[in-house]
């Protein structure tokens, strides 16, 4: 509780230092002022929908469990469900971050509306929550946070505090509009861990020492008004997904890798991190295979690197993922991950587009892996369907996938048809 | 400073006229747009927010930029993966098919506002005006915003983007990323 209190008086000295930069409405907003904005709204019921609506028989499941659209969500990436449950936000990589609301909680959202219009997005890939209500978005270069968000949201003009200015995530000539779309998440330590893709497919040797230094290929961690910035992950090609382990604290992280250099090789990686610092191989490293452009350059010294728990299909492109920390799922899913596979974009034949699951052991390592759920893609013509994005839960333990190609949020709820 | 750019563009667009030229076989270039479509579309209209839209733009802005991406003077996460390994023939198919496909644009705004240093190349409403501009027409705003703060930064370099963008602010590319991004864009595709 004293985190509550501490985060609050922080946030309020935040907003009010805020004014000294002058950028869109912020000042206005720090100081609790309104503004001329006005809400945009995404229809749920028209023919959009319907054309959505039918792509659901194509999607499997397992047994006993049933599929839906929960939203029409234009972009819809990464989610963070609020704490109460009355409302997602669901982040792009456009201007938007969408808030969704299901007020008569019969599991489809009856408003898709843009949160906060008064502020200009830039890449706000990456919403999460802290467990007292604080909101934090991510974008491309900037960290925000929005005190009780889930109540302030009805309104353009909710209160915002600066957690990371403009332009000091990383050096602005470091952007750019693939591997920037950040995730963020709360951990157990209280602190904000925001994921940094580095903006290459391999980058340069001459930009390691000062990548190394930022985080840049890595995940980074702060305390929530920004202060005690540091290093957390290193190794990292472009991580779009991670949590961390209700029962043990571990953060675990997909992780992206290299193009061009066949349809098999190099795998995805599902990565579990147990400690500060750790080096995962990047750009040495991607899982086993080693990277030729490094070949020769020398690894950092006294470093081992931690191999991934998984190696996933090569380009399937595993981006979100979340424990199911929830109970309405059958019993062999408590405690695993799941994950999105946005699909490969470059591979002779297309592969991804599914939702893996993956059971952890008694000593919190990675047991096996398996598809839970596919078909947004086409086998036949090798088109996308749709292409999830990332996993959230609802309070009431169904499961969330977003999904920026068709637009979507889908939910899979575990509704067993009656014995007969 | 504005008269001078008009003047000086009027000579590059006399010079852009006799030189390009579309040769490529679209047969060819459908083919291999295959590898192209997960993100631009068969007709070139983006699937994702990080392409732009190359349905329709001219042969010539099309073969520059693939041949930017092949030799590294242009790069990007995955176009640097995806060029390097085209024959000169395959860009020209590529820009021949892909050039080919039919632009309709939809502008709402008044074109008395539109950002003054673009529309003589890009026309108030995003369609190219000579052969070396793209269509600015319904792209996303940030992949607009992330190549004016490229050609700012010296990632992207162009004799005359380059000078433009060096004048702008944040907030006035911001602006002109919106102001094309909010242009309805329809693409036809011609087989």
């Amino acid at each position: 509780m004293s985190f509550t209190k501490l985060a609050a008086a922080l946030l309020l000295s935040s907003a009010m230092v805020a004014p000294a930069m002058a950028q869109d409405n912020m000042d206005k907003l720090s100081n609790m002022q309104r503004t001329d904005a006005t809400f945009t709204y995404v229809e749920q019921d028209g023919a959009t929908a319907e054309a959505l609506r039918a792509i659901v028989p194509h999607i499997n499941v397992p047994d006993g469990f049933e599929v839906s659209l929960y939203a029409v969500v234009p972009d819809a990436r990464s989610m963070a469900v609020a704490p109460q449950g009355t409302v997602t936000f669901v982040g792009t990589r456009k201007d938007k971050v969408w808030s969704v609301v299901d007020r008569d909680r019969n599991r489809v959202a009856d408003q898709v509306m843009d949160f906060a219009p008064s502020i200009t997005f830039d890449v706000p890939n990456g919403p999460c929550f802290s467990p007292d209500g604080f909101l934090f978005i991510a974008e491309r270069n900037r960290v925000l946070t929005f005190p009780a968000a889930e109540f302030f949201f009805e309104g353009p003009d909710p209160a915002v505090g600066v957690v990371v200015a403009k332009g000091e995530l990383v050096p602005a000539e470091e952007e750019s509009f693939n591997h920037t779309a950040r995730v963020c998440r709360v951990g157990p330590d209280g602190k904000l861990y925001i994921s940094l893709g580095q903006p290459y497919n391999v980058q340069p040797v001459e930009k390691l020492e000062m990548y190394d230094k930022i985080g840049i290929g890595g995940i980074i961690r702060m305390n929530t008004d920004g202060s005690g910035r540091e290093v957390f992950t290193r190794g990292v090609r472009n991580s779009v997904g991670h949590d961390f382990n209700p029962a043990n604290g571990d953060l675990w992280w997909t992780d992206n890798q290299v193009d061009g250099l066949g349809d098999n090789v190099p795998p995805g990686e599902l990565n579990r991190q147990t400690e500060a610092g750790q080096h995962f191989g990047f750009p040495w490293t991607n899982a086993s295979y080693e990277i030729a452009e490094y070949k020769d350059v020398p690894r950092p010294e006294g470093v081992t690197f931690v191999e991934p728990q998984v190696e996933m299909e090569a380009h399937a492109a595993d981006l979100g993922m979340s424990f199911y920390n929830k109970s309405s799922f059958p019993e062999k899913y408590h405690g695993g991950i799941f994950s999105a596979q946005h699909g490969s974009w470059n591979r002779t034949t297309p592969i991804g587009a599914r939702v893996m699951f993956t059971a952890l052991d008694a000593d919190g390592n990675a047991a096996s892996t398996e598809v839970f759920a596919d078909g947004w893609l086409d086998e036949e013509t090798g088109e996308y369907r749709g292409r999830p994005m990332d996993i959230a839960f609802l309070r009431d333990g169904s499961m969330l996938v977003s999904d920026d190609f068709a637009g979507a949020i889908w939910r899979i709820a575990y509704n067993p048809k009656p014995a007969e | 400073m504005r008269v001078a750019t008009i003047t000086f563009l009027g000579g590059l667009m006399l010079a852009g006229g006799t030189m390009a030229e579309a040769t490529g076989d679209r047969d060819a270039g459908r083919k291999l747009a295959n590898q192209c479509s997960t993100c631009h579309g068969r007709e070139g209209f983006a699937k994702i927010p990080i392409a732009p839209h190359i349905g329709g733009e001219s042969f010539g802005y099309i073969s520059s930029q693939l041949t930017a991406f092949r030799d590294g003077t242009r790069e990007h996460e995955m176009m640097t993966v995806v060029a390097r390994n085209l024959s000169d023939a395959d860009i020209a198919n590529l820009a021949a098919w892909y050039s080919g496909h039919t632009v309709e644009v939809d502008l709402k705004q008044d074109p008395a506002r539109a950002p003054e240093q673009c529309v003589a190349c890009h026309g108030a409403d995003g369609l190219h005006l000579l052969e070396d501009a793209p269509n600015l027409a319904g792209e996303t705003n940030i992949y607009i915003d992330t190549q004016l703060k490229a050609f700012r930064n010296g990632k992207r370099v162009h004799e005359i983007m380059t000078p433009i963008a060096q004048e702008l602010s944040d907030e006035e590319i911001r602006a002109i990323a919106d102001w094309y991004a909010a242009v309805g864009l329809k693409i036809t595709m011609v087989e």
